[in-house]
C-alpha cells in the first residue's frame, strides 16, 4: 500500500462526501418545498399571479365605485322621500286641524248663553251664534266641549239641544278660537250684533275675551266620521 | 481501498446532507445544476480510468470548476432572461450518456473477450490432452 494510493482514496472519498451531501440537500429541498406555496413560486408564476390579482382588484374596485354610486342614489331618494313625507305630514296636520281632529289652543272668545226664567235658548240661537263666529273668522268652535265640525248638527230635541248627537243643557258655553278683536267686535256690533239682538229679546248672553282657550278634538265614539255614500270623483 | 473510500464518503455525505439545514427554494436551481455538473465529472473520471488515462488534477478541477461555472452561467442566464441552465443540462446529460455508453461498451467487450479467451484456453487444453494421449 503506497502513499499515493491512500491520498487518491482520501480525495475520492471527500469528493463523494461533497457530492452525496449536496444531492441529499437538494432531495430534501425538493421534498420539503410546497410547490404551491408563494415562497416557492418562480418569478414567472408570481408575475402571472400578480397580474391576475391586479385585474381582479380593478374589477372589484369598479364594482365598489358602482355600488357607491348606487348607495348615493338611494341616499338621494331617501332624502327626497323624507322631504315628501315631511310635506305629507304637514298637509296631514293642516287637514287634521281643518277637520277638527286635533286638540287646539289659542286666543279667542267664550260666549255663555243661559236659560233664564222667561226665555230659554234654542238651537237656532246657537246656530246663529256659530254662523256669526264662523263669519268672523273663527278657526275652531266648540259648544260645551263638543267640537263643531262641518257635519255637526245643532237641533232642538225638547228639552235638550242635540249637538253631535250629544244632548246638552244650559248653560251653553261656546268657545271660539280666532282673532279675538274680530270675533268680539262681530258679536258686539251695536243694534245688529248677536249680543245686542239677543239681550233685547231678553236672553242671557255673556262674552269674554280669553288668551288661552283650549278646544279638544272631535271625539265621539258613537258618531265616527265615516263616509258611506259620498265617493270621491277622480278626474 | 478506493471502493471502501467511496462507500464511507457516500455514507458520511448522506448523514451530513440529511442533517444540514435546507437552503431556500430559490437557490435549489443552482444546486441542481451543480449536482449535474459534478455527476458528469464523476462519470468522466470513471470512463477515463477505464481508458487508463485518469488524471487526479483534471478530475478535481473538472469537478469543482464545472459545478461553479454551471452555477455562474445559470445566474448569468437569469440576469439576461435566457434559460442558459437548459444548455448546461443538455451538455452535461449528453456527456453523461456518452460516458455511460463508453463504460457499458468496455464491460460488454471485456465479457465477450473473456468468453473467447476461455474458449481458446479450452481448445488448447483439448489439444494438449490429445497430444499427450498420442504419445
Amino acid at each position: 500500500m503506497n502513499k499515493s494510493k491512500i491520498i487518491l482514496s482520501a480525495i475520492i472519498g471527500i469528493i463523494c462526501t461533497i457530492l452525496v451531501c449536496v444531492m441529499y440537500m437538494q432531495f430534501k429541498i425538493v421534498e420539503e418545498t410546497d410547490i404551491t406555496g408563494i415562497e416557492a413560486a418562480r418569478e414567472e408564476e408570481l408575475q402571472a399571479m400578480l397580474s391576475s390579482w391586479k385585474t381582479r382588484y380593478e374589477e372589484i374596485e369598479e364594482k365598489l365605485t358602482e355600488t357607491q354610486q348606487k348607495i348615493a342614489e338611494y341616499q338621494e331618494k331617501i332624502d327626497s322621500n323624507e322631504q315628501a313625507s315631511e310635506l305629507l305630514d304637514e298637509e296631514l296636520e293642516q287637514t287634521n286641524l281643518l277637520v277638527g281632529k286635533t286638540n287646539v289652543t289659542g286666543e279667542g272668545v267664550v260666549v255663555t248663553l243661559k236659560n233664564n226664567e222667561e226665555k230659554s235658548i234654542t238651537a237656532s240661537d246657537l246656530r246663529t251664534l256659530v254662523n256669526d263666529l264662523k263669519l268672523a273668522g273663527a278657526e275652531a268652535i266648540s259648544i260645551n266641549d263638543s267640537r263643531i265640525l262641518s257635519m255637526t248638527e245643532i237641533v232642538d230635541v225638547d228639552p235638550y239641544i242635540l249637538v253631535n248627537e250629544e244632548r246638552i243643557i244650559s248653560p251653553y258655553i261656546v268657545k271660539a278660537i280666532g282673532n279675538p278683536t274680530y270675533l268680539s267686535s262681530a258679536l258686539s256690533l251695536k243694534d245688529s250684533g248677536f249680543i245686542d239682538n239677543y239681550t233685547k229679546l231678553g236672553k242671557t248672553v255673556e262674552m269674554e275675551q280669553e288668551k288661552n282657550i283650549h278646544i279638544s278634538a272631535y271625539n265621539n265614539s258613537k258618531n265616527q266620521l265615516q263616509f258611506r255614500y259620498a265617493k270621491e270623483v277622480k278626474e | 481501498m478506493i471502493l471502501i473510500a467511496i462507500i464511507i464518503g457516500c455514507i458520511i455525505g448522506a448523514l451530513i446532507g440529511m442533517n444540514i439545514p435546507t437552503i431556500p427554494y430559490t437557490y435549489s436551481g443552482y444546486l441542481a445544476i451543480a449536482i449535474i455538473a459534478a455527476l458528469d465529472s464523476v462519470f468522466g473520471a470513471i470512463t477515463s480510468s477505464l481508458k487508463r488515462n485518469f488524471d487526479m488534477k483534471i478530475f478535481i478541477s473538472g469537478f469543482f470548476v464545472n459545478a461553479i461555472l454551471a452555477m455562474a452561467l445559470t445566474y448569468l442566464g437569469q440576469k439576461l432572461n435566457v434559460d442558459i441552465y437548459l444548455a448546461a443540462v443538455v451538455v452535461f446529460v449528453g456527456r453523461m450518456f456518452n460516458n455511460l455508453g463508453t463504460i457499458r461498451r468496455y464491460y460488454v467487450e471485456k465479457l465477450a473477450s473473456n468468453k473467447i479467451i476461455a474458449k481458446a484456453e479450452a481448445a488448447i487444453k483439448q489439444a494438449n490432452e490429445a497430444s499427450k494421449s498420442n504419445k
